[in-house]
């Protein structure tokens, strides 16, 4: 059975001390949030995370959902633990107060995020999906849609779905076939067919709201010939009692390497009612917003499920004994040391820990910009958060997702072989995390994004919002009497960084492929360069606190960025060389000998 | 011999223009009109004329100074005038009468070797000379204008029975002098370009209505095809709504009655209603597109083509010119969506017509082209275009149609075709001919067809043109400087040094160069990469300073625009030789920079060496601080002469095609006993200069005419230019000021408001005032 503590004393060090509350209370409806408030919030979170979703994590994995006569239920408990979690009031957290939200910051709700990805992610996959839809609707719904919809969904009492993939078309969404077709009313008939939509049908909630793509008869070909629709699952009156059923079926549910509590449906549309959702073939433009966002939510499964493989993996290396500490036992009292004692014990567990804090500050960061990309009210600061963010997402979506993986399965090695047995839980996290690094984009095409959209738009305006703070930080801080060690290891790697994009923009200029050969390596290093800056800051942070250290924290903080800085950050080397020896030895190699 | 004095007959719109570009060539002028009933000043239609041009824009004299070349009169006082004129050129309105009167009027009075031309472009040359002397017939030829005349290339010319030695002068006149190129047309209604454009914007006008294209989407989706933006319906508002019956009407009566253009030419009656009541276009009160600038802010309107009211113009959203992107020009034509739709209809038509009239208006294909090109700004010519298609692939998709097809296109494979490296068009008795280029034309098109580059990257290229002499071409995106164009000078510089007399730099895009590369500059900002920034800048100054002091000499070759770094490497040439349209300046202000590749230290030289400069230290400062605080771009070459950007050796050339050749020979000439340019030692006022400028600057702020940044550009631009903290006294060389440069440069590039300069110039190609 798998154990976790929510890191809420790392979480106050990130949002508190580190981000001085993400300047969160200088934006207009967000005077009132305090630090105190947040905590306050954080730890109601955590005991609900604890208690109530991580008991049925391995229950819900083993038990899986079932499919009986087009309804899905799901495992023993969800539905319970799903009742309280309404009644807790955590979907409409960061919602609009004016259709039933509490107004609390992204901030929050990353954190929140974090808790509920780490013991229980595909409990988490049927509440944040929910809360996608609330986000696009809000944005792009009519005045009407919106307070009919958006209530129940803030309420949790309805949840949401994406419906993008069809059989023929995943990541090219050019090839969607479902047909919408106007009615007299003005709503639209929707016929096709659509998989591996989650959270497509279940026993949660009364009603399930879909996103769906579809495109009108007379649509032109390709992406821009795609219009977004609103199908619900039961048709609601005008005062929102549920109607008629809709012609939404699930014809079958997904057998899965992980994330087994979760329903992954097939889901047939026959004359199902829908509503357009913005303008006709401007539909992707629309689902992008939905997808931008759970694509930050998606990097943040792979801190969630990190963090929970660290901690078990330090409980079981402090509890397993084994062997004797190479020089000289440490507990003569016991028949053997335990396995933390070995270095590379230690090096998997600093890594996981690495990893994982620096995730964590460089994720409430971004959702404190998210915040500000929102509610800023001057113009160009606005803007600047926006490109961040545009900026930020893949590189959060795809690094955080790789890392997650690495580190479960760096969890799983600690465990030694105990770790391949399914009773002890372990393994279940790595079954989980892999799921992140496919869904919502696979992380190619999140470095495809990075460099081919991200990387040229206006000259590299996005990078501005990245690049030039970094290197205006480190220029401060090249004498820092303490610091400076830190200061030139990032600086070296953020100069290999900068070297590498310029190589990549003026390359790839010429021959995509030349870009398209080193984005994966391109992304990986912009992560590693992003978390390099975040212990550099943590680092100084902590420095400042040092002589009020009781619990070693700051101490522990300081160790752990100098282990980032010489175990993790070199990478950056070896990343850098492979990018500037460019994409012949992967173009050129002929492809019939494959 | 070429003409050295032409007189214009008729002083309205086309022959006041034609007077200013023969005063641009160099040719004495008298322009001459009739006398008013009652006229106080019996020349005031031809001095009426004259102030006209002076401000008419885009100008037609290069300098306003011309106009002095031409000397007005009328065509009653000063008919003996005549005698002197080696070339009259009659622009009177277009009626037979009136003109056949007027060259009997005349005739007397012309000189024996003078050639008597008329600007018609309606009247046939049959008409024209019936009638007249046999003397008068063989020296008489039509010579077809199209305006704007300075910037319009194409010259048509109708040879009729005019003496070829006469004609063969007068074509070295309107070719070396005005700088036309001249297509011979047979003499046929509309000769080549109106009779084939006339066409396409009749077709592609009632297409538009039928398929139900927006005017916005009509005209851009022509585009794919190399049809300029301005489409079908910019282009009508162009020249004129009421132009366009009056055409027609001419073709219609003179046409066969078989000719395709006949069951079209009627004039829809919306259009009509439009021109009757004063929407005639640009020149009225709107056209398909109108400016409504009510709100004080300039809103682009467009025609409603269904409901006759104007609304705010949109963007077009047409999926088919993605697909053109994609899928080129076969996938586009059949894209079923309108804008493929459209394409296909107007273009297979006009294609077809092209086809059908050419053996009957052109001597050979290339003419047809090329007027289409030079006349209406095609990027590709009828012909090529067909070749881009695919001759088979055309026809079976209109075999497909059951149109059918006219002789020419039914037995052709190919219209252009390589060999021997040389372009071969095919003729119509269906052989293929090489094409003949003039003497004295040398293009880089043909050199490229003949062989291979000595050097090449992706934004640069060195070519030999022969007799030891190289040529650097650009072409990277608008020419722009990017750091491949400056590993290209080098690697020129070390070639032609090893294996050549002389360099020429030259391209022929309609662009010289747009400066450095602010997308690369842009880029390595936002990634915060000041020393590498730091190291272009370097590195810029390096290369156009190893070009200056190469052991051989380097000829800049510019034609149009030659701005920023662009200017710059002219700057640092030996010697230029320049299209007469050239339009150069150092505008890096426009960006909140200063000129930091020598540009500031070669203006300081050139305006103190001038030998007509005014005495004492301070005017070169004064000058070229005037001169690049201000962004000044020289309208013409003639201008930039009198900027210093080109100087007493610098030689000018009329005609586009002529450049590369002038160059060459100039550089050819610098061969002989060439030494390498000592480098100038340079005496300057330092801060008391800088205090001089700084008050100036200051008087501009008080009067609103220059922000707050400009002030603090400019504070930065005196310090360069007064030599940073040298004096008088203290001699100073090239390597301080371009020290000082790039100081004020990394200054100025750092800060917020260069940066929204540059990015308003990125997004929207206009320079911000911030």
């Amino acid at each position: 059975m798998l154990t976790y503590s929510a890191p809420l004393r790392d979480m106050r060090f990130v949002y508190e001390e580190l981000l001085q509350g993400g300047e969160l209370q200088s934006l207009p409806g967000m005077e009132d949030v305090s630090p105190e408030l947040l905590g306050a919030v954080l730890e109601e979170a955590a005991r609900f995370c604890e208690k109530v979703l991580l008991p049925l994590n391995q229950s819900g994995d083993q038990e899986g959902c079932r499919f009986e006569n087009g309804q899905v239920f799901t495992p023993k408990g969800y539905r319970e633990a799903y009742r309280q979690y309404m009644e807790g009031g955590w979907p409409s957290l960061s919602c609009d107060p004016a259709y039933g939200g509490q107004g609390l910051p992204h901030m929050l709700h990353c954190m929140v995020g974090e808790m509920i990805c780490s013991t229980n992610l595909s409990f988490a996959i049927y509440s944040e999906l929910t809360h996608g839809v609330y986000e696009l609707l809000h944005q792009y719904g009519t005045d009407e849609l919106k307070s009919l919809y958006l209530p129940p969904l803030a309420e949790g009492r309805w949840s949401g779905t994406m419906c993008l993939t069809e059989p023929q078309c995943g990541t090219d969404l050019g090839l969607i076939r479902t047909r919408a077709v106007l009615q007299e009313d003005g709503s639209y008939q929707l016929n096709g067919g659509k998989i591996f939509i989650s959270a497509g049908e279940h026993d949660l909630t009364e009603n399930i709201i879909h996103m769906v793509l579809a495109r009108t008869p007379d649509a032109p070909p390709g992406t821009k010939g795609i219009s977004l629709f609103l199908v619900p699952k039961i048709v609601p009156q005008a005062d929102g009692a549920p109607g008629p059923a809709n012609g939404v079926e699930c014809v079958s549910i997904e057998h899965k390497m992980g994330i087994r509590a979760s329903s992954t449906c097939t889901l047939s549309f026959n004359n199902a009612k829908g509503w357009l959702i913005g303008k006709e073939n401007q539909g992707l433009r629309a689902m992008f917003l939905m997808m931008n966002r759970a694509r930050l939510w998606v990097g943040l499964q792979g801190l969630g499920l990190a963090e929970t493989g660290y901690q078990n993996a330090v409980h079981y290396a402090r509890e397993r004994l084994q062997g004797r500490a190479l020089k000289g036992p440490v507990k003569p009292d016991k028949p053997a040391d335990p396995i933390i004692v070995h270095p590379d014990v230690r090096r998997m567990l600093l890594t996981m820990r690495a990893y994982n804090e620096g995730m964590r500050a460089m994720s409430v960061w971004a959702a404190a910009r998210l915040d500000h990309s929102e509610r800023q009210t001057d113009r160009k600061t606005r803007q600047e958060a926006e490109d961040f963010i545009a900026l930020i997402t893949p590189v959060i979506k795809a690094f955080f997702t790789d890392l997650g993986f690495e580190a479960t399965n760096l969890a799983i090695q600690v465990y030694g072989g105990h770790g391949y047995i399914t009773e002890n839980g372990i393994e279940q996290l790595v079954r989980d995390a892999r799921i992140g690094q496919l869904y919502e984009g696979t992380n190619g095409i999140q470095a495809l994004d990075l460099i081919g959209r991200k990387l040229p738009a206006h000259a590299g305006r996005h990078l501005r919002t990245f690049f030039q703070p970094l290197e205006a930080y480190l220029n401060k801080r090249r004498n820092h009497p303490h610091l400076a060690p830190m200061v030139g290891a990032v600086a070296k790697a953020f100069g290999r960084l900068q070297r590498a994009s310029v190589q990549i923009a003026l390359k790839g200029m010429q021959d995509p492929d030349e870009g398209a050969a080193v984005a994966y390596d391109y992304l990986q290093l912009f992560g590693l360069v992003a978390l390099g800056w975040m212990w550099l800051r943590m680092s100084e942070t902590a420095l400042a606190k040092l002589e009020n250290d009781p619990q070693g924290f700051y101490k522990a903080k300081i160790a752990t960025a100098r282990f980032y800085m010489e175990k993790i950050l070199p990478r950056s080397g070896s990343l850098f060389s492979s990018i500037m020896a460019g994409a012949p030895a992967i173009t050129e190699f002929e492809t019939d000998r494959f | 011999m070429s003409a050295q004095k032409v007189a214009i007959l008729g002083a309205g719109v086309m022959g006041a223009q034609i007077a200013a570009q023969a005063a641009n060539a160099g040719l004495e002028v008298m322009l001459l009109d009739i006398v008013p009933e009652g006229a106080a000043d019996r020349n005031i239609l031809a001095k009426g004329a004259i102030d006209r041009l002076l401000k008419m824009q885009p100008a037609p004299l290069m300098l306003p100074k011309f106009a002095r070349r031409i000397r007005t009169g009328n065509l009653e006082d000063h008919l003996d005038w005549l005698k002197e004129a080696d070339w009259v050129c009659e622009a009177v309105i277009e009626d037979l009468a009136i003109k056949q009167s007027l060259y009997h009027k005349i005739e007397p009075f012309l000189k024996s070797s003078a050639v008597l031309s008329s600007n018609t472009s309606t009247l046939p040359l049959a008409q024209l000379t019936s009638g007249l002397s046999e003397n008068l017939v063989n020296r008489f030829c039509i010579t077809h204008f199209f305006n704007p005349p300075r910037y319009m290339r194409l010259l048509e010319v109708v040879p009729g029975q005019c003496e070829s030695s006469g004609l063969a002068n007068l074509t070295t006149s309107l070719d070396h002098g005005l700088g036309k190129t001249v297509i011979q047309c047979k003499d046929t209604p509309g000769f080549i370009a109106n009779r084939i454009g006339s066409y396409w914007l009749q077709w592609g006008l009632l297409s538009a209505l039928e398929l139900g294209l927006t005017v916005e989407e009509a005209d851009a989706a022509l585009r794919p095809l190399g049809i300029p933006k301005t489409g079908i319906f910019g282009l009508l508002d162009l020249v004129g709504l009421d132009l366009m019956p009056k055409i027609l009407a001419n073709l219609q009566q003179r046409l066969p009655a078989d000719d395709p253009l006949q069951p079209i030419a009627q004039i829809p009656d919306f259009l009509e209603k439009m021109i009757a009541s004063g929407f005639t276009g640009r020149k009225g009160k709107g056209g398909f597109y109108s400016l409504d600038t009510s709100e004080g802010k300039r809103v682009k309107l467009a025609l409603d083509l269904a409901s006759g009211e104007y609304r705010p113009a949109r963007k077009p959203d047409l999926a088919g010119l993605s697909a053109a992107r994609r899928e080129g020009l076969q996938g586009y034509l059949t894209f079923p969506d309108k804008a493929g739709r459209y394409a296909w209809r107007v273009f297979s038509q006009t294609l077809l017509y092209a086809a059908r009239v050419a053996p009957e208006i052109a001597h050979d294909i290339h003419s047809v082209d090329q007027a289409m090109k030079l006349g209406y700004n095609w990027k590709y010519g009828p012909f090529e275009l067909l070749d881009k298609l695919g001759v088979n692939w055309f026809r079976q998709q209109l075999e497909a149609e059951s149109q059918s097809l006219p002789e020419f296109l039914e037995k052709s494979r190919q219209f252009y075709q390589i060999q021997d490296g040389r372009k071969w068009q095919l003729g119509f008795d269906g052989q293929y001919h090489t094409i003949q280029r003039p003497a004295g034309v040398l293009l880089l098109e043909d050199v490229k067809i003949a062989g291979k580059p000595l050097a090449r990257n992706g934004s640069a290229s060195l070519w030999d043109i022969e007799d030891g002499v190289a040529c650097l071409e650009f072409h990277s995106k608008m020419n722009t400087l990017d750091p491949l164009v400056m590993e290209m000078i080098e690697k020129a510089i070390a070639i032609v040094a090893r294996d050549f007399k002389a360099l020429v730099i030259y391209n022929e895009a309609q662009h010289f160069s747009a400066g450095a590369n602010l997308g690369v500059l842009m880029f390595a900002i936002n990634t915060a990469l000041w020393d590498e920034i730091e190291r272009l800048v370097a590195q810029g100054q390096s290369t156009f300073k190893a070009l200056k002091y190469a052991p051989f000499p380097v000829v800049g070759a510019p034609s149009g625009m030659a701005l920023g770094g662009g200017c710059e490497i002219l700057l640092h040439c030996d010697a230029r030789q320049s299209h007469a349209e050239l339009y150069c300046g150092l505008v890096e202000v426009g960006v909140g920079l200063i000129p930091a590749w020598g540009g500031c230290k070669e203006m300081l030289r050139r305006h103190s060496e001038a030998a007509d400069r005014p005495g004492g230290p301070i005017p070169p400062v004064s000058q070229s601080f005037e001169q690049i605080g201000l962004a000044r771009v020289s309208g013409s070459a003639f201008e930039a002469r009198n900027f210093r950007i080109l100087d007493a050796r610098d030689g000018i050339t009329m005609n586009r095609d002529r450049v590369l050749y002038d160059a060459k020979q100039l550089a050819l000439r610098l061969c002989e006993n060439y030494a390498v340019t000592a480098p100038p030692a340079y005496h300057l006022p330092g801060p008391t200069g800088q205090a001089a400028l700084d008050m100036g600057v200051h008087q501009l702020r008080l009067k609103g005419q220059a922000s707050e940044y400009d002030t603090e550009i400019a504070k930065h631009l005196a310090r360069v230019l007064s030599g940073g903290d040298t004096d008088l006294v203290d001699e100073i060389g090239e390597n301080d000021i371009l020290g000082l440069e790039r100081q004020a440069f990394m200054h100025l590039i750092r800060q917020p408001k260069t940066l929204a300069r540059l990015e308003h110039m990125l997004d929207t190609g206009k320079p911000l005032r911030n």
